[in-house]
């Protein structure tokens, strides 16, 4: 008669014991796995809208006039370049893509162009995202649909700006909008060009976030840059990043808050249930002590127990948990992208380590109490 | 085999102390059948307890084959129940999900030994337990229980067999089976304490001790 056996042969015997235990296991990990699931779903569908509107955060210089920016979108006034490596070292902010350029409408060839110097992009060490903007050569430009086409340039011309010889790369297509009248090219050409060196009007982020605190996502983020970079002020355009970002700060809340308490709760459910069970077996536990059997196999007894429930709960709470994360998680988080949300199979193998793990510790207590039990006192108990 | 010096066990109460055991000085040689009677609180099953190295005396010493029990560590107190001593209890407490088999072969693996199914087989068979070695406690007759529990007792080939109140649960025919079975234990070379407050076990003694009070009381003789 093995230890694995027994504890096999007692949960068959108590049944309802059991099944209500694995129960407060699966209410834990069912709620962790649908929210996490849908979780993940909400970011993956935030990085999907942030990349399909564009950059949804500017810092611009703190003397800029914030009105002329909204209307034009350009930055009257420039800061130093250095500002994006010292916003980039930040470990208190997160951010998926920052971009420095330098913009500036100049009068070029009898016509009113708007010049953009674009930096390098920057991403986080590691990030595998790809970039969001083409990186552009020292020396060559893009032109804008109106510029390329009122003077006649094409692809593989020369064009000179302010004494600055740029090779055109590409002739971009009609965009409807500021795009047609806009000359790109990198930043340090638009720095010699305008005369600037080492200046930029303005830095744009996607996903940039404060890792810290709650509350107004955008107000903490100016806090938060304010501090370390104090010349600059930031504008958040887009109103949807906003409540995308408040969304995820909901989601932390969630977890933050409701995760302890049903943890907790389901923690209180499987602790009684262990002790109506180790009381329902004094008498057992009295007998194996009489025979012989140490502590140890009384606590393996009952730790064997735990460690089946944990588990069983745990798959049956992955599951049921991703069904109900695909299934309300879009009415929950407001996804819309369908494909953004799928079972996050890494959540498994979370489940079946921690949920073994609460099981057990949940049991601790009442686990003592039956290795305790002196089997004089209860097997006289007739 | 068996000796018990001046054992005295006193529990704290709110009413005061109360001695479980005063004073116990017993001498138990090896193939002895010794009844204990007395009647209900009489100290009877504290004696049975303290024997079995499950309840330190607070007085007084407990000597197995020279071996002062007392003296061990829990874990060696453990192995020599598992190894030494086998129980039969009033309400038989046989694991209610284990089979009838599996009830017996429990006594296996605290003792570390394996291979005993065929034994536990033997005994069974011997016992009149053949047909029921699949059955669950709750299946079974008293009888049939206490059985089961006699094999369960037997199967490590123990040197002291402990029956506290053996026959209590059971009709007098039952009775009369069970105490036949521990007297083949006891003639085999087994030695057997049993505690009884009946009349019934007298019989197949070969000494029958009384206790009252805590305390052998040595008129020797029912009150």
């Amino acid at each position: 008669m093995t230890m694995i056996k027994m504890i096999v042969k007692e949960l068959w015997h108590r049944k309802v014991n059991f099944l209500l235990a694995i129960l407060a296991v699966m209410t834990a990990v069912t709620f962790f796995v649908a929210f996490s699931t849908a979780a993940r779903g909400s970011e993956r569908e935030t990085a999907r809208l942030m990349l399909s509107m564009g950059y949804n955060l500017h810092i611009v210089a703190k003397e800029a006039d914030v009105g002329t920016f909204l209307m034009t979108g350009i930055a009257d006034q420039t800061m130093p370049q250095a500002h994006l490596d010292t916003l980039a070292s930040q470990r208190e902010i997160s951010y998926n893509h920052l971009l420095a350029t330098l913009e500036r409408k100049i009068e070029w060839r009898g016509m009113e162009v708007l010049l953009t110097g674009l930096a390098p992009e920057v991403c986080p060490p590691g990030s595998k995202k790809p970039a969001m903007v083409v990186e552009i050569e020292p020396g060559t430009a893009y032109l804008g649909h109106h510029i390329a086409s009122v003077l006649d340039i094409h692809k593989g011309d020369t064009i000179v700006v302010s004494g600055k010889e740029l090779k055109v790369e590409r002739c971009l297509q009609e965009a409807g909008g500021l795009e047609d009248v806009r000359l790109q090219c990198c930043l340090s050409d638009a720095q010699a060009i305008l005369d600037l060196p080492g200046q930029i009007s303005e830095i744009q982020a996607v996903d940039c976030l404060c890792y810290l605190e709650g509350g107004d996502p955008v107000e903490i983020l100016r806090r938060q840059i304010g501090a370390f970079l104090p010349e600059t002020q930031v504008v958040q355009v887009k109103a949807i990043a906003s409540a995308r970002a408040k969304q995820r700060q909901m989601i932390r809340k969630i977890f933050r808050v409701m995760l302890p308490f049903v943890v907790i709760a389901c923690g209180v459910w499987i602790g009684v249930l262990a002790i109506t069970n180790v009381r329902d077996r004094q008498q057992e536990i009295g007998l194996l002590r009489a025979l012989g059997y140490g502590s140890g196999s009384i606590i393996l007894l009952f730790v064997g127990k735990a460690l089946l429930v944990g588990l069983s709960g745990a798959i049956a709470g992955f599951f049921l948990g991703t069904l109900l994360g695909l299934e309300f998680g879009p009415d929950i988080f407001k996804i819309t992208a369908q494909t953004v949300l799928r079972p996050e199979r890494s959540l498994l193998v979370y489940a079946c380590v921690l949920a073994p793990l609460f099981a057990m510790v949940a049991s601790f207590i009442p686990t003592m109490i039956g290795a305790a039990y002196d089997p004089a006192t209860t097997l006289r108990e007739e | 085999m068996l000796v018990l010096r001046q054992l005295t066990k006193a529990y704290q109460t709110r009413a005061g102390q109360v001695k479980a055991l005063d004073d116990v000085s017993l001498e138990i040689d090896k193939g002895e059948f010794v009844v204990v009677c007395g009647p209900s609180g009489s100290g009877k099953t504290t004696l049975l307890m303290t024997i079995a190295a499950m309840l330190r005396p607070t007085r007084g010493v407990v000597r197995f084959d020279e071996t002062d029990v007392y003296a061990m560590t829990v874990r060696e107190r453990a192995r020599f129940r598992a190894e030494n001593v086998g129980f039969v209890f009033q309400m038989f407490h046989l694991v209610p999900y284990l089979s009838v088999l599996d009830n017996v072969l429990l006594a296996r693996g605290a003792a570390g030994r394996n291979g005993r199914r065929d034994r536990a087989l033997e005994l069974l068979e011997q016992l009149g337990l053949k047909l029921r070695v699949a059955h669950k406690p709750a299946e079974l007759s008293a009888g049939e229980r206490q059985r089961a529990a006699i094999a369960r007792a037997m199967l490590n080939r123990p040197k002291l067999i402990l029956a506290d109140e053996p026959t209590g649960n059971l009709d007098p025919d039952n009775a009369q089976s069970v105490l036949k079975y521990l007297q083949a234990f006891q003639r085999d070379g087994g030695t057997v304490v049993a505690a009884t407050h009946g009349p019934a076990a007298r019989q197949f003694a070969s000494r029958t001790v009384y206790l009252r009070d805590g305390a052998l009381d040595e008129t020797n003789g029912p009150a």
